[in-house]
C-alpha cells in the first residue's frame, strides 16, 4: 500500500487531472465493449462471453487495412463494420439457435467460438504480437490542461466514444427502432404478435454490439498489442463493468466503465500491488448489496 | 431420473472397484495409469460441479476455487506439517468446507446469473490471493520442491501404480458418496429448491440453508479432485485455482450430460481423450476442440450421456408401443 | 612345405572367414548402435507466447539436423518429438510423462517457462531421465539445492546475471549524468519482481546515491499501461528501469510514446533488444538502454552472425532469446554424448558437469555448464543502446563475468542456497 502518494495526488490539481483523464481513456474504450455486451444481454438475454472475439477481429482488420492503405479512417470503418458482418454471420449460424436455451449451453457455445476464433486469428495473421503504428496526425507531443497531461490520440478516442454514447442514447430513447427494441426486451412475444420481425431486430442488435466492440478494437490497435487472445482481458473487464452497472443498462455500462477506469488509475497510486483485487472486491460488494447492479432493474 | 437404492449402489460400486483393481493390477501401461489418475481428479471435480449446477440449479463459475484450494491446502499440509496422507486429506476436506461456508453464505443468497457472477468474482479473488501470498504459496511459480508422499497403511503413493489404485479407489468412493447425497431426501429437497424455490420456501424449507449445504458438499468433493492433481504433478500451481478450471468443469458436464449422474464421468473421459488425442497432432487444438463443442452443443443440444439415455428410453418406449400394437393386432 | 602352405592356407581361411563373419555381422552391430534415440520436447506452441515456443522448436530442429548429419548422439540418430504444453504446468507434467513412458524418449529438452519448468523438474525427479531446461530464467530452479537433481540441467540466461551486468552498466551512466531519482516499472510476477529487486540492489551498491522514487507493477499481459505511465509522469524520475518483455513491451513503448516519456527520460529496458520487439514496434525511440537477448551483432563474431543469418534464411524471421538457448542446449547434448561416448543418463549427466563447449553465443566463444549448480555461465551478456533500424544495437558493452559470478555467489549466500 502506498496511500501517501494517493493523498499527495489529491492535493495536486495536475495529478488529479492527469489521473482523471487516464481514467476516462481506460473507461471509454471499456464502455464501447461493455455497452455491446449489455445491449445483447438486455435484449437477447444471452451473456455473450465471446464478445472479446469481435474486439480482436476489429483490431486485426484495422491493422491490415491501415498497413495496406495507410488510411486511418478507413481502418476504423473496416474494424467496426468488419466485426459487425462477422457478428451477423455468427448470430445467424449459431447464436440464434441458443436464444432461451439453458445458460450453460449458451456459455459452452461462446467458449467454443472463442477457441475457434483465437486459432483462426493465429492461422490468418500468425501467432506473433503485432503493432499497428500510430497515424502521423497523432504523432504529436501531449497537450497540457491545467498542468495535467493528455495525449491528443486519447482525446480523440474519448470524443469518439462519447459521441457514440450520445447517439446510442438518442436512438434508444427517441426513434421508432429504439421503441421496438425496448419493447422487444420487455416482451418479445407481444412485439412479434404485432407483426414486427423480432428475428431481424435480434440480428441487428447483435451486429450493433459487435460493431461497437470492433470499433473499440480498431481504436485500441494503434496503442495496444494486437495478438490472438487479446479479446480475453477486455472481456473480463467489460464483464465486471456490466455486472457493476447492471446487465442491460446503457447508463450502467457508462458509469461502471468510468468507475473501473478511475479505480484503476487512482488505485495504481494507492494500491500498486492489489489493483486488480480492488476490482473484484468492488464487484462482490455491488453484487451482495444490489445483485442487479447499480442501474439494473430489480431482478426476479 | 432413476436412482439406485443404497444397497444396490454400494454393490455396484464394490463390483466396479474390484474390476478396476483387477484390470489395473495386471497392466504395466504407464499412459493408462496416468490417465486413470487424471480421470479420477477431473471426474470427481466435474461430478461435484454437477451436484451444484445440475441438481442444485446453482451454476457456479467459480467452482475451480475449491479445486485449487484443495490442491494447495493438501500440498502445503504435506510439506509443512509432516503428517500422513490421510490426515492431510481430512484436513483439506475440513479446510475447504470452512472456506465454502464463508464464501457460500454470501453467494447462495444470489439467484441465477448473479450467483454465477459472484462465484466467479470470488474465484478471481482466491486466485489473486494465491499469487499475492508469495512466502506461503510461492506465488505465480507455484508450490515447488515436490509434495512428500510418505507410505501409509502399506501404500506408497510415490509408486505410480499404487497412486493409480488409490485414485481409482477415491474416485469410486466419491462417486458413491455423491450418488448417496443426490438420492437421499436431501437430494430431493435440493432438486425442489432448484425447480421452484418459492414453493419450497412455502413448504417450510429453508431454501438458502439447503443451497449452502449443497455448496459446501460440492466444494469438499472439488477439493478432493484438486488434491489428487497435486499428488499427480507433485506440486500446486495457481492455474489450478484459475477460472479456466471452472470453465473446463462446465464444459465437461455439458459434454457428458447434466441429467444423468454419471454424465460428468463420461464427459471427463471424452474430454481427456479429446485433449490427449488432439494435442498429439496439432497446435490448433482450440480450433478442433471448439468445433467438437459446437457439434455437441448445437447438434445434440444436450450432453452425450443425456443423448444416449434419451435415445435408449425412446427406443424402449418404441419397443413397448410396438409390442402393444402387436398384441392389439393379435387380439 | 605343403604342410606349411596348408597351414597358411588354413590361417588365411580363418582370417578370411573371420573377416567375412565380421562383415556379415557389421550391419547388425551398426544397426544396434544406430538405434534411434528419441528426444522429447514440451514447449509452449499455442497461446500468448507461442512465438517463443515456436522459435525454440525451430532452433532445436535446425541444430539437430547438424547433429544427425554428424552421426547423431554417440552414433545414434536423433528423432525429436515436440508437444504443446499450452503453458499449463499440469499439462507440461503430463506431456513429459507421456513422452518418456509412452513414446520412449530418453532425453527431455524442456522448453517450458517459469512454473512449467518446476513441474517438469518434479517429473525428472520421478522418472530420472536426462533433462535440460532451455527457457526458464528463474534462478531458484538451479540455485536452490532443495530443487536440484543430478539428471537435470539448465541452459538459460539468468535474471540475476542480467541484473548485475545491467546495474554495473547503469551505475556508470548514472554517475556520469547524475541520474539519482529512478523509477521502476516491471510486470507483477516472480521474474519481474526478482529481477527488478536484484537490479535495484546492485545499482544502489554501485551508485550509492541512487534512490527509487516510484514503483509500478502492471499485470502480465495487461493491455493498457495508461495508469502506469501517468504514475511515472507524476513521479518525474531521472531514469526508468523496466523488465517488461515481448508484446507487453511493444504496447508499453507505443503508449509511452504518446506521453513523450522516452524523449526526455533515459529508459533502461533489459528486454528491449529482442528482435521480436524491435521489429514489431513501429516508432522505436532512439537510444533505449537494453541488455542483449539474442542479437547477431553481439558477440561480434562471424560465427554468431552466420548463425543468425542461417536461422533467418530458414525460418524467415530472426531468432529469439529462447532460440539461442535451445541451440546451445543441443550443442551441450552433442558434446556430452561425445565425451561420454554413450547416451546413458548417468554417463551423460556426469559428462555435462563442468563441460565447456565452443559456441557462437559464448562471451569468448565458449559456454560452460557450471558443475556446482548445473547451469550455464560465460554466455554473451552485455548492454547497449538501440537504434530504430538494423543492426538495432550497434555497440554493446560486454558484462564482466568475474564480477557477475562474485555477486551471484554473494546473492546465493544471502538466500541460504550455499
Amino acid at each position: 500500500m502506498d496511500l501517501d502518494s494517493l493523498f499527495s495526488c489529491f492535493a495536486s490539481t495536475s495529478c488529479v487531472i492527469t489521473q482523471t483523464t487516464s481514467g476516462f481513456i481506460i473507461g471509454m474504450l471499456l464502455f464501447l465493449v461493455a455497452v455491446g455486451l449489455t445491449l445483447i444481454f438486455g435484449i437477447l438475454k444471452v451473456v455473450n462471453f465471446s464478445h472479446g472475439v469481435f474486439y480482436m477481429i476489429g483490431a486485426y482488420l484495422a491493422l491490415t487495412v491501415y498497413q495496406t492503405t495507410g488510411s486511418f479512417p478507413l481502418a476504423l470503418l473496416a474494424g467496426g463494420f468488419g466485426a459487425a458482418l462477422v457478428g451477423l454471420a455468427i448470430e445467424r449460424a449459431f447464436m440464434s439457435r441458443i436464444y432461451g436455451a439453458n445458460p450453460l449451453m449458451q456459455i459452452l457455445v461462446c467458449y467454443a467460438l472463442i477457441l475457434i476464433f483465437d486459432d483462426l486469428a493465429r492461422l490468418i495473421w500468425g501467432g506473433d504480437f503485432r503493432s499497428m503504428g500510430m497515424p502521423d496526425v497523432f504523432q504529436v507531443p501531449p497537450v497540457f490542461i491545467f498542468g495535467g497531461v493528455a495525449p491528443p490520440y486519447y482525446i480523440f478516442v474519448i470524443a469518439v466514444a462519447a459521441a457514440i454514447a450520445i447517439v446510442l442514447a438518442l436512438v434508444i430513447a427517441r426513434t421508432r427502432f429504439g421503441k421496438i427494441v425496448r419493447a422487444a426486451a420487455h416482451n418479445p412475444a407481444m412485439v412479434s404478435a404485432l407483426g414486427i420481425n423480432t428475428v431481424a431486430i435480434y440480428a441487428l442488435v447483435f451486429a450493433a454490439g459487435c460493431l461497437l466492440a470492433g470499433l473499440a478494437g480498431a481504436l485500441a490497435a494503434p496503442v495496444r498489442t494486437v495478438s490472438p487472445g487479446m479479446g480475453f482481458s477486455i472481456l473480463i473487464e467489460s464483464f465486471i463493468v456490466t455486472v457493476i452497472g447492471g446487465m442491460g443498462s446503457i447508463a450502467g455500462a457508462l458509469v461502471g466503465a468510468l468507475l473501473i477506469g478511475m479505480l484503476r488509475t487512482f488505485g495504481a497510486l494507492g494500491f500498486p500491488l492489489f489493483n486488480e483485487g480492488l476490482m473484484y472486491i468492488f464487484m462482490v460488494m455491488v453484487l451482495v448489496i444490489r445483485p442487479s447492479g447499480l442501474f439494473g432493474k430489480e431482478a426476479a | 431420473m432413476r436412482a439406485l437404492s443404497f444397497s444396490r449402489a454400494l454393490a455396484l460400486a464394490a463390483i466396479v472397484l474390484g474390476l478396476l483393481f483387477a484390470l489395473l493390477s495386471t497392466t504395466a501401461n504407464h499412459a493408462l495409469m496416468d490417465f486413470v489418475i487424471r480421470l479420477a481428479s477431473l471426474a470427481i471435480f466435474a461430478t461435484s460441479l454437477n451436484l451444484l449446477a445440475g441438481y442444485g440449479g446453482m451454476v457456479s463459475f467459480g467452482h475451480g476455487m475449491f479445486y485449487g484450494f484443495g490442491a494447495y491446502f493438501f500440498a502445503l499440509t504435506m510439506q509443512r506439517a509432516g503428517v500422513s496422507i490421510p490426515v492431510a486429506i481430512v484436513a483439506s476436506i475440513l479446510g475447504s468446507a470452512l472456506l465454502a461456508a464463508i464464501v457460500g453464505v454470501i453467494c447462495v443468497r444470489l439467484k441465477e446469473i448473479y450467483f454465477s457472477f459472484v462465484t466467479l468474482a470470488f474465484q478471481m479473488l482466491i486466485h489473486a490471493t494465491i499469487l499475492a501470498a508469495m512466502p506461503l504459496t510461492g506465488g505465480d511459480q507455484g508450490l515447488r520442491g515436490g509434495v512428500p508422499r510418505p507410505p501409509f497403511l502399506g501404500l506408497n503413493l510415490s509408486n505410480q501404480k499404487q497412486l493409480c489404485m488409490f485414485s481409482a479407489f477415491l474416485l469410486i468412493v466419491c462417486l458413491f458418496a455423491m450418488h448417496h447425497v443426490v438420492s437421499s431426501p436431501f437430494g430431493a429437497t435440493l432438486r425442489m429448491t432448484r425447480d421452484n424455490a418459492d414453493r419450497a420456501a412455502y413448504l417450510g424449507i429453508a431454501v438458502d440453508r439447503v443451497r449452502l449445504k449443497a455448496f459446501i458438499i460440492a466444494a469438499v468433493f472439488a477439493s478432493i479432485g484438486g488434491l489428487l492433481q497435486a499428488l499427480f504433478v507433485s506440486g500446486a500451481y495457481p492455474d489450478f485455482a484459475y477460472w479456466t478450471v471452472s470453465g473446463e468443469g462446465i464444459f465437461v458436464i455439458m459434454l457428458g450430460g447434466t441429467t444423468t449422474f454419471l454424465g460428468p464421468l463420461l464427459g471427463s473421459v471424452l474430454m481427456l481423450l479429446l485433449n490427449d488425442f488432439v494435442s498429439r497432432f496439432t497446435e490448433y487444438h482450440g480450433l478442433a476442440l471448439g468445433s467438437v463443442i459446437l457439434v455437441v452443443a448445437l447438434g445434440l443440444r444436450k450432453g452425450v450421456g443425456d443423448f444416449v439415455v434419451d435415445w435408449l428410453s425412446a427406443r424402449s418406449e418404441a419397443d413397448a408401443s410396438e409390442r402393444t400394437k402387436t398384441t392389439e393386432a393379435a387380439s | 612345405m605343403t604342410d606349411n602352405d596348408s597351414r597358411i592356407g588354413r590361417r588365411a581361411a580363418l582370417v578370411l572367414g573371420g573377416g567375412a563373419a565380421a562383415m556379415l555381422a557389421a550391419p547388425w552391430v551398426a544397426r544396434a548402435q544406430a538405434r534411434t534415440i528419441k528426444i522429447g520436447m514440451p514447449t509452449i506452441l499455442s497461446g500468448r507466447v507461442a512465438t517463443l515456443g515456436i522459435s525454440s522448436r525451430n532452433a532445436v530442429m535446425m541444430e539437430m539436423e547438424k547433429v544427425n548429419a554428424a552421426g547423431g548422439l554417440a552414433g545414434r540418430p536423433v528423432e525429436m518429438i515436440f508437444r504443446d504444453s499450452k503453458a499449463q504446468p499440469q499439462e507440461a507434467a503430463r506431456v513429459v510423462r507421456e513422452l518418456v513412458n509412452t513414446d520412449g524418449c530418453e532425453i527431455i529438452i524442456d522448453g517450458e517457462a517459469s512454473s512449467g519448468s518446476f513441474a517438469v523438474q518434479e517429473v525428472a525427479r520421478d522418472l530420472k531421465m536426462l533433462t535440460i531446461h532451455t527457457c526458464s530464467e528463474t534462478s531458484s530452479l538451479s540455485a536452490d539445492p532443495k530443487l536440484r537433481i543430478p539428471n537435470a540441467f539448465r541452459c538459460v540466461r539468468q535474471g540475476v546475471h542480467d541484473s548485475v551486468a545491467g546495474a554495473a552498466y547503469a551505475a556508470k551512466i548514472a554517475k556520469e549524468k547524475g541520474l539519482k531519482k529512478w523509477a521502476t516499472c516491471s510486470p507483477d510476477y516472480a521474474y519481474g519482481r526478482d529481477t527488478t529487486a536484484e537490479f535495484v540492489g546492485y545499482l544502489k551498491q554501485f551508485a550509492p546515491d541512487v534512490e527509487i522514487v516510484s514503483e509500478s507493477w502492471p499485470k502480465l499481459a495487461q493491455p493498457d499501461y495508461t495508469e502506469t505511465l501517468t504514475k511515472l509522469l507524476q513521479a518525474n524520475p531521472q531514469a526508468v528501469y523496466s523488465c517488461i518483455w515481448g508484446g507487453d513491451l511493444t504496447a508499453f513503448i507505443d503508449q509511452g510514446n504518446l506521453y513523450g516519456v522516452f524523449s526526455k527520460t533515459p529508459f533502461f529496458a533489459v528486454n528491449m533488444a529482442d528482435y521480436t520487439v524491435l521489429t514489431a514496434v513501429k516508432n522505436l525511440p532512439q537510444g533505449i538502454h537494453s541488455g542483449n537477448r539474442y542479437i547477431k551483432t553481439f558477440p561480434m563474431t562471424p560465427q554468431n552472425a552466420a548463425w543468425g543469418d542461417a536461422y533467418r534464411e530458414k525460418f524467415k524471421e530472426y531468432p529469439t532469446n529462447w532460440s539461442w538457448q535451445n541451440a546451445a542446449a543441443v550443442a551441450f547434448l552433442a558434446a556430452a554424448a561425445k565425451k561420454a561416448n554413450s547416451t546413458d543418463t548417468a554417463k551423460m549427466s556426469e559428462a555435462l558437469m563442468g563441460l565447456t563447449i565452443d559456441s557462437p553465443f559464448g562471451m569468448n566463444g565458449k559456454i560452460t555448464m557450471r558443475a556446482e549448480d548445473q547451469t550455464i555461465v560465460d554466455y554473451a551478456i552485455g548492454w547497449g543502446t538501440t537504434i530504430p533500424k538494423e543492426p538495432y544495437m550497434p555497440n554493446v558493452t560486454p558484462g564482466d563475468w568475474k564480477q557477475i559470478v562474485e555477486l551471484e555467489t554473494a546473492w546465493k549466500k544471502s538466500k541460504g542456497y550455499i
